[in-house]
């Protein structure tokens, strides 16, 4: 298990460089100049070319992709142009917020997503299944920044039970984490659903059942374990996902995280920033897949007997 | 009445989550917004978002709201100036025994050092278009001098400056945001980190910043020493609120004192429809132009009666009226209504018909294909006055369509002179028509704003009106220029100057809608009941 996770680690590294190239080389393509870009309606000419040259953004982009390659090599991903700080302290600074926010969702996804799905299967075709499976249609389908508009209105405006928006203590995180969770939950419902029916046409289930068990027991300890995989995998890249930034949400709730940080970068052409960020994402994805494979072989002892004979 | 002492716990833990859930209430702070992080508050280093130096720095003079729309200079952290005979010597009295917030007290050093501080190259500062008609700003700039010549400190409480040449807006820029005096002894210690946290941020200015969470909030302070007395808030929280609903229902839940309509546009009518908040909003003119950009270099904008029918095709009236339900006034100049030197210019008429003539004469009699542009990011106003001037445009035969590329992508355009025709607004950085002339019509504005009004003549009386000591035949020559580069050249439309209006809770006093009209303002004055 260890070889296999230290094998991946190794494989990444030249995904990461690989990442940083293309981005390099696309945010060099794009027009737009960060110090412009500062300035916005004041831009002047003359203070734009002078202050470009202070900050060498005019040498040449292998120079300055090299610069950066050694500099985050040590650890140093260099200041961001826009906010004069350390890359890494912002980003730093902004993760625990977008992780707790990560963490609430993605518990609220669970623990709506499964049992619903769990619930659908179960009750194939009855009145639960279509009540879950059109909530779970829902949180799909509604774009976050409504479902975050309406919970808005109705939790803080009407029945002033929570906050507007902000980020001062766990009741600013119940909305921010019910929009965002809702969203996955309907895809973990609707994925456990599906696997689950599959699962329940096996032959070892019908083994199960004849021997008398319960069905209760029936779906918690045979079924659902491995109509669980499938899920597991699709739940760890969401967290990912999730820890990389909820743009939207952030934004609508006002939550200092990773998210809001990409897309100023982005906007603002603050290379430096972006180059962390996405650094910062693909790292967390990687791990989220990494995390994926290990759960799965922990779930799938097929797999963990692959993993043996390969090692 | 005597009190048990469970009646006492109950009281008590009713204050306290009373305090909790409103912390307005429990103390004398007012809570405002904005829609961006204003990344520092080092006025040299921001272009754009000054609420933080406007309230923790001062300035040697201050431009003082006098009435809606009107300001004046004032003395500032100067209780006193002389300007020579020849409009090149401004000599600076400071006021004595004035402290910064960690108590070490200013003197003409620390005016020097800021100066020199924003010229010096190592600052990499943002603002030194403000600064560089100083004498000897220009080499600093550039590295080949260690100080400015024009900046001398000839006793501890006295400036004296030397301009390169007359510059008669120099006392107006000087009460700019970016011209905020710094410590010496502190800024240097700070080094590139002054203004980004409450321990590297030091004014003589009413409030102190005492908390700072990117893209969260600011929290300033009441400065107790501050030397024009202390501010009658406690306390100032600047929330970082991007979204225009959320900021609405923040403001209606009480979470916010003043909501900025500037923010939240599309509210305007509900809050003026509104029968417990119509009477809270505060209204005022801003000193700042809405207007097209006209680019020359691009067909069929090069023939002057294209641009003429551009003019006129456009029913501006109408787009006050509908999108901004009223609130403002139609502009014909390049002076907007408060300016110093502002003069009505020659109305120019909504005349489709006649529009329609100039573009046959100029050889469109079947009318000609347009673009507008704008900014991807830009506010939904943007794309809904573009949208409004498409239809109104098509009566005259232009027919326009709009494109809406990436800011970034725009501005890298715009820089290169070749944009399309844009709509944008301008308002007062300080309160002197070089603001608005030298920025659109001078030779680098005309290029680097893609206008590319190649007038001789217009370059050359821009660059003579800067340094006019006569202020009467400053402002006749300015007045001049409106009517050749509106009238003659067409090189722009103006379009209207619109009221800033705003919302505040009840319990806030004394709120003024600053002169210029901007969102960023001093809180000194303001009051919380």
């Amino acid at each position: 298990m260890l070889m296999f996770a230290l094998r991946r680690i190794l494989v990444s590294i030249p995904v990461l460089i690989g990442i940083t190239m293309i981005l390099f080389i696309m945010l060099n393509v794009v027009p737009g100049d960060p110090v412009a870009l500062m300035m916005k309606e004041h831009a002047s000419p003359d203070v734009i070319a002078r202050v470009r040259a202070q900050m060498h953004l005019d040498d040449p982009m292998i120079v300055r992709y090299f610069r950066f390659l050694a500099n985050a090599l040590q650890g140093d991903l260099g200041n961001s142009i826009k906010l004069n700080r350390p890359v890494t302290d912002l980003l730093l600074k902004a993760f625990p917020n977008t992780l707790m926010l990560a963490v609430c969702a993605a518990l609220v996804s669970w623990v709506i997503g499964i049992p619903a799905g769990v619930l659908s299967a179960v009750r194939r075709d009855s009145l639960i299944d279509r009540f879950f499976m059109g909530f779970s249609l829902l949180g799909v389908s509604m774009p976050v920044f409504w479902s975050a508009l309406l919970l808005q209105y109705i939790f803080a405006m009407q029945l002033r039970l929570l906050p507007v928006s902000g980020f001062y203590g766990w009741k600013y995180m119940i909305l921010p984490a019910i929009v965002l969770g809702w969203s996955s939950a309907g895809v973990i419902a609707r994925l456990t659903r599906s696997s689950l029916l599959e699962v329940m046409r096996h032959d070892y289930i019908r083994t199960a059942r004849a021997k008398g068990l319960r069905e209760t027991g029936v779906i918690t300890r045979h079924a659902l374990k491995n109509a669980l995989i499938p899920v597991v995998t699709i739940m760890a890249i969401q967290v990912a996902g999730l820890l990389s930034g909820a743009v939207i949400t952030e934004s609508i709730f006002s939550i200092p995280g990773v998210g809001r940080i990409t897309v100023n970068a982005i906007s603002s052409r603050d290379m430096p920033l972006l180059q962390g960020a996405v650094l910062f994402a693909t790292v967390l994805v990687i791990l989220g897949n990494l995390v994926a494979d290990i759960l799965y072989s922990v779930l799938d002892p097929r797999i963990r007997a692959q993993m043996k004979k390969d090692a | 009445m005597i009190l048990t002492p469970k009646m006492k716990l109950l009281l008590a833990s009713g204050l306290a989550s009373l305090m909790l859930m409103s912390p307005a209430l429990a103390e004398n702070m007012l809570r405002i917004s904005n829609t961006e992080d204003p990344k520092t508050a080092d006025a040299q280093m921001t272009t754009d978002l000054y609420t933080l130096p406007l309230n923790i720095f001062d300035r040697l003079v201050e431009s003082e709201t006098t009435g809606p729309g009107q300001s004046s200079l004032v003395p500032g952290l100067a209780e006193s100036w002389e300007v020579s005979a020849d409009g090149l010597t401004y000599t600076f009295h400071l006021r004595a025994g004035v402290k910064f917030h960690d108590g070490a007290v200013l003197s003409a050093d620390d005016v020097v050092y800021t100066f020199d501080r924003m010229l010096n190259p190592a600052t990499k500062a943002l603002n030194t278009d403000i600064l560089t008609f100083i004498a000897g700003a220009e080499d600093r700039l550039d590295g080949k001098a260690d100080s400015v010549s024009g900046l001398k400190a000839l006793d501890d409480h006295t400036v004296q400056i030397t301009l390169a040449q007359p510059y008669a807006a120099f006392l107006a820029l000087l009460a700019a945001p970016g011209a905020s005096i710094y410590e010496r002894a502190f800024t240097e210690a700070a080094g590139d980190q002054f203004g980004l946290t409450p321990e590297t941020t030091n004014g003589t200015g009413p409030f102190i910043l005492r908390d700072y969470t990117l893209n969260d909030s600011q929290m300033l302070e009441a400065n107790d020493d501050y030397w024009r007395g202390r501010p009658e808030l406690d306390r100032l929280l600047v929330r970082v609120v991007a979204d225009s609903e959320t900021l609405r229902m923040l403001f209606e839940s009480d979470e916010i004192d003043v909501l900025d309509l500037d923010y939240a546009p599309t509210q305007t009518p509900y809050f003026y429809g509104s029968d417990t908040w119509k009477d809270q909003i505060r209204s005022g003119p801003r000193v700042g132009i809405y207007y097209y950009n006209i680019n020359q270099a691009q067909k069929p904008f090069d023939d002057v009666r294209v641009r003429k029918a551009f003019q006129m095709a456009i029913d501006r009236q109408t787009i006050v009226d509908k999108n901004f339900y009223g609130k403002g006034k139609l502009e014909d100049g390049v002076m907007p209504r408060g300016l110093t030197c502002y003069a009505p210019a020659e109305p120019i008429a909504y005349d489709p018909a006649k529009a329609k003539e100039l573009l046959a004469e100029a050889g469109y009699p079947d009318g000609v294909d347009i673009t507008l542009s704008q900014a991807a990011n830009w506010s939904q106003k943007w794309s809904d006055m573009n949208q409004i001037v498409q239809a109104q445009i098509a009566a005259a035969g232009f027919r326009a369509t709009i494109e809406t590329p990436d800011e970034a992508t725009f501005m890298a355009a715009r820089k290169a002179g070749e944009t399309h025709n844009y709509m944008q607004v301008w308002s007062a950085d300080f309160n002197d028509p070089d603001n608005f002339f030298y920025t659109f019509f001078s030779e680098s504005g005309s290029k680097s704003r893609a206008y590319n009004n190649n007038d001789p003549e217009v370059f050359a009386d821009i660059v003579k009106a800067r340094g006019m000591v006569d202020q009467e035949a400053r402002c006749k020559l300015y007045q001049d220029l409106t009517a050749r580069i509106v009238g003659t050249d067409a090189a722009w439309v103006p379009l209207f100057s619109l009221d800033h209006n705003y919302v505040v809770q009840p319990r806030v006093k004394n709120f003024v809608v600053p002169w210029n009209g901007w969102s960023d303002m001093s809180y000194y004055k303001v009051e919380v009941e």
